[in-house]
């Protein structure tokens, strides 16, 4: 399956939310959508799964309109949400059946979803009766009942715990694993980076970034290099390495300095400048970018 | 439709099994028992010992003694129970003591005078005596005449014979009847109108309406809300009637005729036609509008607020129809039985009381079905827009404005 978001554009009021928002998602493939606080991903997704109706563009499926009713979707929203007063497992049965499952269909799912996620013994239970953190837990398992072709999951990470999220993932993993579209939106870059083959970064409504994840990360490595010294001094070395080679930039991060050469061959030069200064060399290689980093300096370059 | 049946399901359930909803229709139908069973129960405890003043005189009575006439006219109408004391302050003392309720003093010209420390509401005892009076007094006079007591009756009663035959409808015997099935539907919308829209508004407080509107169709939703709502009623209001009238029928030979013919008067089967179409439906349209204002809400606690228009409308429907008893045929009573957010109370309360033109019912029915369907689609766009609003109060009409655009279908 093949999703194409097509130049959505939304406006609340005078606002405009979306500028022709568009990007490709493919089943097989975990599609991570990131964006700051605001910057359109809910409202993409919300658009996406007609609780908006967007101004301009179109989804498609295969090339035809999507009609998220017609398609058997796991959908967790950023607005989590349940009948506090109502049994756990009963709800669950009652959603999956308005998604289509029959009254069997629905009752094995829900089993299944609720045991998966160790909730057995509260099946029973009124939902309000549980801790935040099982609540959403259950909240999850609602998205998966039915064994969706398709998976949106609006910000799936915020207020799970370690263990939680690593069941949460290896999840998506097997989904991803048996051919499901899955789509979801995060800012917490580290859970996107170890699930997702593919990011979309929008910015003020705008698509900025959009692609395979390895592929970005090379392109954005590309003519730079990561050097580290066992010392710690990194820093001091910066502007002796801005006299010996002036066409370099140099900028420090978290645990060195990424030297880009813009092109030029320093690559043999730098290895035996540092040779000659004796320097305590930790690492030194091609540099490849976290995707926190590439979000900042995407995200920074688009303000 | 499938979809529908699901959410009917669900609704009806959560509806039928709340704890709350199941305690008040088991104690409206234990009222309901000892309603009917009243006249068996009375008749249990009765005795009958029931002071009348000429055969076992007036009860906790105290008098001045007389001489006399007025001594042995004392001594008839009070009976052997009643105190006699020596003079009206003896009398008074015994009042404030507490050793009588009741104390006369009578005359020789008998003139008299009644005395309580404090009267009951309904205490008839200075009436009966004056009664008892005003029939010796008549025996007196009829004796000075000459006249015999059948001499008087003859008088009386002029040997002329008739009755009243009552083409269309006797509002004497209707009226009481109708009132209470009247009071069946007010509580009927109130209860489950204000239960459909605490119902939306939690799921939208809760954040549910998200993943329900993403899951199926609005339309699916607030229309399965609705019926089940609208089932639930039927079937728990239908339960405490079919109590009642089982209670009727086990105590119907300890009941008054007057009640018996009242009951059997009123419950035409053109009444019973007109009342449970105007009910059924009116009930249906005030689920909608309910429904669509429980969708305006973000939070449970300003569910009232918001539901404070529709409540108006129908106390004013409420109000409407008592007046509408009084005056059945005046322009207030035709105009408001016609408009559908009325007619659900006046409509069929004007029918117990008069025949209703047939092209007032048409038109008054055409109205209620047409304005179920309007608010139907109103409310469903409402639930809509409502599901996409959380935070701002908005104004009800820029609200309506709002849901009917394009993109809230």
């Amino acid at each position: 399956m093949r999703l194409t978001v097509q130049n959505i554009n939304k406006s609340f009021g005078d606002k405009q939310i979306l500028h022709d928002v568009s990007f490709e998602v493919v089943s097989g493939r975990a599609m991570g959508f990131l964006g700051r606080n605001g910057a359109g991903k809910s409202t993409t997704i919300r658009c996406l799964m007609d609780v908006f109706r967007q101004d301009s563009g179109q989804f498609l499926l295969d090339g035809q309109p999507f009609r998220p009713w017609w398609m058997r979707i796991g959908y967790l929203p950023e607005e989590r949400g349940m009948y506090q007063k109502n049994e756990v497992l009963e709800q669950l049965v009652y959603f999956a059946m308005l998604r289509g499952a029959s009254r069997a269909e629905a009752a094995r799912s829900a089993n299944h979803w609720v045991d998966y996620f160790g909730l057995g013994e509260f099946k029973k239970k009124k939902l309000e009766t549980l801790s935040k953190g099982n609540q959403q837990k259950i909240q999850i398992a609602q998205s998966f009942l039915n064994e969706p072709d398709i998976l949106i999951l609006d910000e799936p990470f915020s207020g799970l715990d370690p263990v939680n999220a690593q069941i949460f993932k290896d999840t998506i993993a097997d989904f991803v694993r048996q051919g499901k579209l899955v789509i979801f939106s995060s800012h917490q870059m580290g859970y996107v980076e170890e699930v997702c083959d593919d990011v979309t970064l929008i910015h003020e409504g705008r698509i900025i970034l959009h692609g395979e994840l390895d592929r970005i990360k090379r392109e954005e490595g590309r003519d730079k290099l990561f050097l580290a010294l066992t010392d710690g001094r990194e820093g001091q070395q910066a502007d002796a390495l801005r006299a010996a080679f002036p066409g370099l930039q140099v900028q420090a991060v978290k645990e060195g300095l990424v030297l880009d050469t813009r092109g030029a061959q320093l690559t043999g030069p730098l290895l035996h400048w540092l040779a000659e200064q004796q320097l305590p060399i930790r690492r030194f290689g091609l540099y490849e970018p976290s995707l926190t980093d590439i979000f900042i300096t995407k995200v920074g370059e688009a303000a | 439709m499938r979809d529908f049946l699901t959410v009917f399901r669900y609704e009806f359930k959560t509806q039928m099994f709340k704890r709350a909803a199941i305690i008040t229709m088991l104690v409206i139908m234990a009222i309901m028992v000892a309603v009917t069973s009243l006249p068996r129960i009375i008749a249990l405890f009765d005795k009958g010992d029931a002071d009348s003043p000429l055969d076992n005189g007036i009860s906790q009575a105290g008098y001045v003694q007389a001489e006399g006439q007025a001594q042995a006219l004392l001594d008839r109408i009070l009976g052997e129970r009643a105190r006699p004391y020596p003079d009206r302050d003896a009398l008074v003392q015994a009042l404030e003591d507490r050793e009588v309720e009741v104390g006369f003093l009578l005359g020789e010209d008998l003139s008299y005078e009644v005395l309580y420390q404090d009267r009951p509401m309904d205490d008839r005892r200075d009436s009966l005596f004056a009664d008892a009076l005003a029939q010796y007094r008549r025996e007196q006079l009829l004796m000075e005449h000459g006249l015999s007591q059948q001499d008087y009756a003859a008088i009386e009663n002029s040997g002329l014979t008739g009755h009243t035959t009552v083409l269309g409808q006797n509002s004497m015997n209707n009226y009481m009847i109708s009132l209470l099935m009247m009071i069946l539907v007010y509580f009927m919308v109130l209860m489950y109108g204000s239960s459909v829209s605490s119902i939306i508004a939690r799921e939208k407080d809760s954040r549910t309406m998200e993943i329900l509107i993403t899951s199926t169709r609005p339309t699916q939703l607030i229309i399965g809300k609705v019926a089940a709502a609208g089932l639930a009623a039927l079937v728990q209001f239908g339960a405490i009637v079919l109590v009642t009238v089982l209670g009727f029928q086990l105590n119907k030979s300890t009941y008054p005729p007057e009640l018996l013919m009242m009951v059997s008067g009123s419950l035409t089967p053109a009444y019973i036609l007109t009342y449970a179409f105007f009910s059924f439906f009116g009930f249906v349209l005030y689920l909608f509008l309910y429904a669509a204002l429980g969708s305006t809400v973000s939070k449970m606690e300003d569910l009232a607020s918001a539901t404070g228009l529709v409540q108006f409308l129908f106390i004013a429907a409420y109000i409407l129809s008592t007046l509408a008893a009084q005056m059945p045929g005046s322009a207030l009573a035709v105009t408001s039985s016609i408009l559908p957010f009325t007619s659900i109370m006046v409509m069929p309360l004007r029918s117990a009381m008069i025949t209703i033109p047939l092209w007032e019912l048409l038109l008054a029915g055409a109205l209620m079905l047409l304005f179920v369907a309007f608010f139907a689609f109103l409310s469903i766009r409402i639930y809509r827009w409502g599901s996409l609003n959380y935070g701002n109060k908005t104004k009800l009409r820029r609200i309506v404005q709002e849901a009917l655009r394009r993109e809230h279908r």
